[in-house]
């Protein structure tokens, strides 16, 4: 069934239809029985059953529009035969632990390059999962219109380098859950871009992370203009000198959603987090942040920090802003800023007055508002990939 | 080439300048001094063009043309440069973003083509070094972090690289040590040229030590109340507003 010929649900019969596929999809039946246990366990922690009607978590979703419900999604056949991938990033062999009848799907990545050339041409060759040897991951799921389900754990060895992309495309609804447990001194870095203009994409992206003693997690995340996107972060400091680093710049169109959900974890002493959002929010658009940060008790030393800014470009923009900070401990630097507003005239006065026409003030001023964070990314072919797809290209 | 005749302003209904008159040939430099509250940045905002001021009266000619019926960018390309008193920060745009986006459109207005890379960054760096700015300043974003006196550095470098026909100096001196002061002064002077007028807005006479000005207005009350040469900004210099504003 064409997604223009759905009939419409009450939003919640979409849900509880929603969590019905969801709960049989995390019953893992048909999966191998060595299979079955992993990914049940990963379902429970991603809640992926209950995920959008738990009362407990019910503020969490309080601004996040969830209109596209409404649809009754149904499995896309080939995912739900697809089971959870388990890698294990080793120095820089990777082991990769795939059911046989997956393998076709499996492409091997000889040089960094060429993974960033298939973000590049999107609904291109990458289906499924796809490792090189030099420790990157690549989830590329292609939505063909209805709900799919990716999910991967991914265990960084001590003192280890890896970069994971999670690359969303073509149009449905694309769950993605991952985890990841970053060992001592591990560096970790995901990059999850969507977009491009594709609005009948919908994708809810869940990252957990556990970081271990001097681990350090930096995400990401370059959203422009797709119908919905929510991306949850939630990393745990478990280890001194562990650290986070979490990036967001976002383009929120007409019809667009685009949610940030972060919540990070300071478990012990000598921890750092950096959160630093952008979104650039157009008539029709729909921004929404949260950001917890949470310290606990004996988290002495706690250096975090968080930025949260939306520039609404015209009137009918809306942006939700909802910092949280909840410190137990008492020696510690916490600090947080977060603005909403529209455009500064004396910005655009100064640009018009030195003979740039105005529209094109306009286009360089919400460029720069979103250069702070894409300037930030630590890989020229995805900064290249966001100023094209955000329409920022020279 | 500018042409000020009974100009009248209003700010949120409020008169600031009322019946404003002034004639700036071409190759002259005029100070404009007066007490704070006097209009003098209003005069500059109303010729830039900026929002909020409400011309209720008089005209304003720039080379024969209705200055006001042109967009602040239209401004700019006809030849008209403001200094700002407090330039803005623009995050994420760098100098060279900015002023080859302000140099190319001035080049379309003219009919020419946009400049190539190599010739825009050949200008930008000569323009740095009349203005003893590090080049790293041109890659960094516009006005960001710097110090007050870079700030009013870099609006003189901006218009050098533009090359106006009229440049209004919005109380440039402000806030600059006397070293910054110097550097801003010999740059002034080395663009002072036949072609080229300025209008140098400020409080202090300390300015006009370094520019010599051919001719000193004293603006009150939304009025020019007297002109003179150089010698009546020594003469408030030393006596003040006050004697020199209230009526003879």
């Amino acid at each position: 069934m064409k997604l223009a010929e759905a009939p419409t649900l009450s939003l919640e019969a979409g849900a509880s239809h929603l969590t019905e596929v969801l709960r049989g999809y995390a019953s893992a039946e048909g999966l191998p029985p060595s299979l079955r246990e992993a990914w049940q366990a990963h379902a429970r922690q991603a809640h992926l059953e209950a995920l959008f009607l738990d009362q407990k978590h019910k503020e969490d979703w309080k601004y996040t529009p969830l209109s596209f419900l409404r649809r009754p999604w149904k499995l896309a056949p080939p995912v739900q035969a697809s089971p959870p991938v388990s890698l294990a990033f080793s120095g820089q062999a990777a082991e990769l632990v795939l059911p046989s009848e997956d393998l076709p799907a499996l492409r091997s990545l000889p040089a960094p390059t060429s993974v960033w050339e298939a973000l590049l041409t999107p609904a291109a060759s990458l289906q499924h999962y796809a490792l090189s040897q030099e420790g990157y991951f690549v989830l590329a799921p292609h939505g063909t219109g209805e709900l799919s389900v990716h999910a991967a754990t991914l265990s960084v060895a001590p003192g280890t380098q890896a970069e994971v992309l999670v690359a969303p495309s073509g149009s449905g609804f694309l769950l993605v859950r991952l985890h990841l447990d970053a060992g001592e001194g591990a560096q970790v870095r995901f990059f999850l871009p969507a977009g491009g203009g594709a609005h009948d994409l919908f994708v809810y992206v869940l990252v957990t992370a556990r970081l271990a003693q001097e681990a350090q997690v930096e995400t990401y995340d370059l959203t422009a203009s797709v119908g919905w996107k929510r991306s949850e972060v939630r990393v745990y400091l478990s280890g001194v000198q562990a650290q986070a680093h979490l990036h967001g710049a976002a383009i929120v169109g007409q019809g667009s959603v685009v949610d940030h959900a972060i919540r990070v974890e300071h478990a012990v002493p000598h921890t750092a987090s950096n959160q630093l959002f952008k979104a650039l929010v157009y008539k029709g658009g729909h921004s929404a942040f949260q950001g917890r940060i949470f310290v606990h008790p004996h988290a002495q030393k706690t250096n975090a920090y968080q930025s949260h800014k939306a520039l609404l470009w015209e009137p009918g923009a809306v942006a939700y802003s909802r910092p949280q900070l909840e410190i137990f401990a008492d020696d510690v630097r916490c600090t947080h800023g977060v603005t909403t507003g529209f455009l500064e005239g004396e910005m655009l006065f100064y640009l018009r007055a030195r003979g740039v026409p105005e529209e094109q003030a306009r286009h360089l001023l919400a460029q720069g508002f979103l250069e702070e964070v894409l300037s930030r990314v630590p890989q020229e072919a995805l900064r290249g990939w966001a100023r094209q797809a955000m329409g920022f290209a020279e | 080439m500018l042409t000020i005749r009974n100009l009248h302003v209003s700010v949120e209904g409020r008169p600031i300048l009322k019946g404003l008159n002034l004639e700036v040939l071409a190759g002259q430099v005029h100070a404009i001094m007066g007490p704070n509250g006097a209009g003098k940045s209003t005069l500059a905002a109303v010729l830039a063009g900026r929002e909020g001021y409400e011309v209720t009266e008089g005209e304003v000619l720039f080379e024969g043309q209705n200055l006001l019926d042109l967009g602040p960018e239209e401004r700019s390309h006809a030849g008209l440069f403001l200094a700002f008193q407090y330039p803005v920060e623009i995050p994420g745009v760098s100098m060279v973003q900015f002023l080859r986006a302000a140099l190319n459109a001035h080049r379309a207005a003219k009919g020419l083509e946009p400049l190539d890379t190599a010739d825009l960054m050949a200008l930008l760096r000569e323009k740095a070094a009349l203005l003893k700015l590090d080049p790293s300043f041109l890659t960094r974003s516009v006005n960001e972090g710097f110090s007050g006196g870079e700030r009013k550095r870099a609006e003189i470098f901006q218009m050098a690289v533009l090359d106006p026909k009229l440049a209004i100096l919005d109380e440039t001196d402000s806030g600059l040590d006397i070293d910054a002061l110097k550097v801003v002064a010999e740059a002034v002077n080395a663009l002072r040229a036949p072609h080229r007028a300025f209008l140098i807005i400020t409080h202090y006479y300390r300015i006009l030590q370094h520019i010599q000005p051919d001719v000193v207005h004293i603006l009150a009350d939304g009025r020019i109340v007297r002109s003179g040469g150089p010698e009546l900004a020594l003469e408030l210099e030393e006596k003040g507003y006050e004697p020199l504003i209230l009526p003879a």
